[in-house]
């Protein structure tokens, strides 16, 4: 079990579980489709835009800094790195 | 009023408007929806006090008239972000008559779990199956009998980008209605435990606070009270220990623990995930789709920032070779026809000399020279829309956000100043616009670096955001988007620009009869700091003028400089002035003739040829003047300054929403005032040493 932001790209892992402290300590701002903002007050719970535990997320892109991109189901996320190693996740095969 | 005529034969019965809220989550075609329902019908504005997009339509079918209420794109409706409150205030509060919630057929779990919560408003909902295409291309086989049996609502497949199944969904959404109660969703079960204390709170509701039953959706209410939803415990004015609350909810909190509202969104997803199971099937291979195929190279690290830059050069170019000669027909225009009939009218109605001046050398010069920029402004528009609707947009964000956390910045600050171009003059063609662009976003960075150690220390932000598919977006859309975003530039022309104008005209010509224009207050003022920008080759009296007015906005720059120039370029029309109608003839053919060389200039971006096109010396008065009083290299420098040197009012009002108070503001234009004048600076006499352009 290690954090989302450690695997490579290409990679899968499960969702095994939230962060310690429950939904409430993943609230990461939320920007909408154009890139744009990042208001006050703007944040989802990752597990409405389907970061479940259980879940299969694949590492679209990881460059080792900055955002990464992870497509769960048929939606492609970018999060931040600090969101992403808040994830925690078991790395699967194929 | 009464009915004109007593002749009819049967009353006019006055059927009420239905209400349509239309719901989903972004990027589920949502939009595209509401606009081909809506035609040309489309009312677009913000939600009161917020700078949410708010979509209105009233149409017709079959005799009903419907009120179509676009909601914000959310992912649930829980009460964290503005677009989840409005929309659910909407729903819970103003009741709509019926939901349409459009459901992204090919993302159908995550969609599922807002269409559950959407089930437990007690609303009549129909489920638009959208983008219904692109998983029939996948190879998806979605049982739509079996979701309308398993929701207990109707679903119609829908192709929102291609018009299809608009009919069948207003024929359910008039249906709907003409069952009355009957179209009610069914009731979905989140399980025994759960389902029981939502039956014991209900139950308690109604005896207790009877008030609330007549404010709140039962179901809901009892639900939101369970998952201890912050907002509604507070407007319902019931304490989470309660003694209802513990009777209902005790043993729920004992099994689970405390957080039920992960417990409620696990019960949602599992409903959502079973659902899909049962009338989804998925081809068991998977191939390999456009949208990864394009974003393995625009996000690749180290094509991505290149391509970033060639794209916006591609913007600007474009820009600039579709709307450079209607810009120049519109200069011909409102300087010549236009000018000389207003001239005239004033002169017929007996207005006063100062009237006339005022009239074509303050509001025409001002404020025409600013709306030359408005075939600009528009096709910068339609390309910006059709980058942000292509998708592409969000990956540049995505793409400047990496590339700022490798440099140890995070990117935050730097998006909207990316997407952002609107608040600065449109310069003179695409390619010193698109270098004066990269500039600007090279400066954002190093001064990011610089600040880094100083000012905005602390943690980088959390942030998530979805990256939709690449798609082409639709031409209505296209036009609804770039018009909404081209019309603020109009409405500013209209307002401020036009009062300034007046404003720096009578700056101009008082006190009153001033020979020289450098006599006149403005004159005097932009005569005393003119030395400051001698080193940056613009120290004369008419460009510092401008500077200062240009302060409320930088289009004022423009206008304002137009103003002063007017008097030198002003020629007397050689022999008879043409007639009102040769007027109007001149107008329409060089209208004609501005959108071919608008085309072939094009065409010559997309060939080869045009790498080496220089663009054609500039006829337009106003630049010719200018090109008198600037060097290309004091102008590029000018132009340098004057995008760095001031926060527009837009910019300002988004400061200070960002940061709370004005004070980041102050700073902020201390800073951009001396960051400007070093850029102008090292451009100027960097540009000299180098024997450029001098």
């Amino acid at each position: 079990m290690f954090p989302l932001g450690l695997l490579g790209s290409g990679e899968k892992g499960e969702v095994v579980d939230k962060v310690p402290g429950g939904s409430h300590a993943l609230r990461p701002c939320h920007r909408d489709s154009a890139g744009t903002g990042c208001r006050k007050g703007s944040t989802v719970r990752i597990e409405d835009m389907g970061i479940r535990p259980g879940k299969t997320i694949e590492m679209l892109s990881n460059e080792g800094g900055g955002a990464l991109l992870v497509k769960i189901d048929e939606a492609r996320i970018a999060m931040g790195r600090t969101m992403a190693m808040k994830i925690m996740v078991r790395r699967k095969d194929g | 009023m009464t009915a004109p005529t007593a002749a009819r034969s049967f009353p006019v019965v006055e059927t009420a408007v239905l209400r349509v809220a239309v719901a989903g989550n972004p990027n589920s075609g949502k939009s595209t929806l509401i606009n081909s329902l809506a035609g040309t019908r489309l009312h677009v504005g913000n939600w009161p006090g917020v700078t949410v997009e708010k979509k209105e339509a009233a149409l017709e079918h079959r005799g009903q008239r419907i009120a179509l209420i676009d909601l914000p794109g959310t992912y649930s409706l829980s009460p964290y972000t503005e677009e989840e409150i409005i929309a659910r205030d909407f729903l819970v509060h103003d009741r709509p008559d019926i939901i349409v919630d459009v459901v992204d057929a090919t993302n159908l779990e995550r969609n599922l779990y807002l269409t559950l919560q959407l089930l437990e408003l007690g609303i009549p909902v129909i489920v638009a199956l959208n983008i219904y295409d692109e998983a029939e291309k996948k190879g998806y086989k979605i049982d739509v009998k079996a979701m309308e049996a398993a929701l207990g609502v109707t679903v119609v497949p829908t192709v929102a980008t291609r018009k299809t199944g608009m009919n069948d969904l207003l024929e359910a959404v008039t249906g709907a209605i003409a069952k009355g109660s009957r179209s009610l969703p069914r009731s979905q079960s989140y399980g025994e435990d759960i389902e029981a204390a939502v039956k014991m709170l209900t139950a308690g509701i109604v005896d207790r606070h009877p008030a609330l039953v007549e404010r709140y959706p039962r179901r809901w209410l009892a639900l939101k009270l369970m998952e201890g939803d912050r907002r509604v415990l507070a407007e319902a004015n019931i304490s989470g220990v309660d003694s209802l609350m513990k009777d209902a909810v005790g043993h729920l909190r004992e099994a689970h623990g405390e957080d039920l509202e992960s417990l409620m969104a696990d019960a949602r997803y599992s409903l959502a995930a079973g659902l899909t199971r049962e009338v989804l099937q998925r081809p068991s291979v998977r191939k390999t789709e456009m949208t990864e195929k394009i974003d393995r190279v625009v996000l690749n690290r180290f094509l991505g920032i290149p391509i970033f830059f060639a794209a916006m050069w591609f913007v600007f170019k474009m820009t600039f070779d579709l709307s450079a000669p209607f810009a120049d027909w519109l200069d011909g225009a409102i300087n010549g026809p236009l000018t000389r009939w207003i001239e005239a009218s004033t002169n017929l109605l007996h207005g006063p000399d100062w009237l006339v001046s005022l009239m074509t050398k303050g509001v025409i010069a001002g404020v025409g020279s600013v709306l030359v920029f408005v075939p600009v402004i528009f096709a910068m528009m339609f390309f910006i829309t059709f980058l942000e609707g292509s998708g592409y947009m969000a990956r540049a964000a995505f793409v400047m956000d990496r590339a700022m956390h490798s440099m140890g910045l995070h990117g935050k600050s730097f998006i909207p100043m990316i997407l952002g171009f609107g608040c600065n003059v449109p310069a003179q063609s695409g390619t010193v616009l698109w270098s004066l662009y990269v500039m600007g976003i090279v400066l954002a960075v190093l001064m990011g670096i610089l600040f880094k150690r100083t000012l905005f220390r602390g943690e980088s932000p959390m942030f998530i955001m979805e990256l939709p598919p690449y798609r082409m977006p639709s031409g209505r859309s296209l036009a609804i988007h770039t018009w909404e975003k081209g019309k603020h530039f109009l409405i500013k022309a209209g307002t401020y620009i036009l009062a300034v104008s007046v404003l720096v005209w009578f700056l101009l010509n008082l006190p009153w009869g001033v020979e020289n224009k450098k006599d006149s207050y403005l004159g005097k003022v932009g005569s005393a700091i003119a030395p400051v920008f001698a080193p940056l080759g613009f120290g004369n009296w008419e460009a510092s003028s401008s500077l200062i007015a240009g302060v409320i906005a930088k289009e004022i720059v423009v206008g304002t400089m137009g103003e002063i120039y007017v008097r030198e370029t002003e020629k007397k029309p050689e022999g008879p002035a043409p007639t009102f109608f040769e007027d109007l003839r001149e107008i329409g053919t060089s209208f004609a003739s501005a959108g071919r060389e608008a085309f072939t200039n094009v065409i010559s971006t997309v060939g080869i040829t045009s790498l080496k096109a220089e663009e054609k010396e500039e006829e337009a008065t106003l630049r010719s003047v200018v090109a008198k009083s600037f060097t290309p290299l004091s102008a590029y420098a000018f132009m340098a300054f004057v995008l760095l040197y001031m926060p527009c009012v837009v910019a300002a009002a988004a400061f200070k929403h960002e940061f709370g108070t004005w004070k980041w503001f102050g700073v902020a234009f201390v800073y951009q005032t001396i960051l400007a004048w070093s850029v102008a600076f090292i451009v100027y006499q960097g540009g000299k040493l180098f024997g450029i352009g001098g």
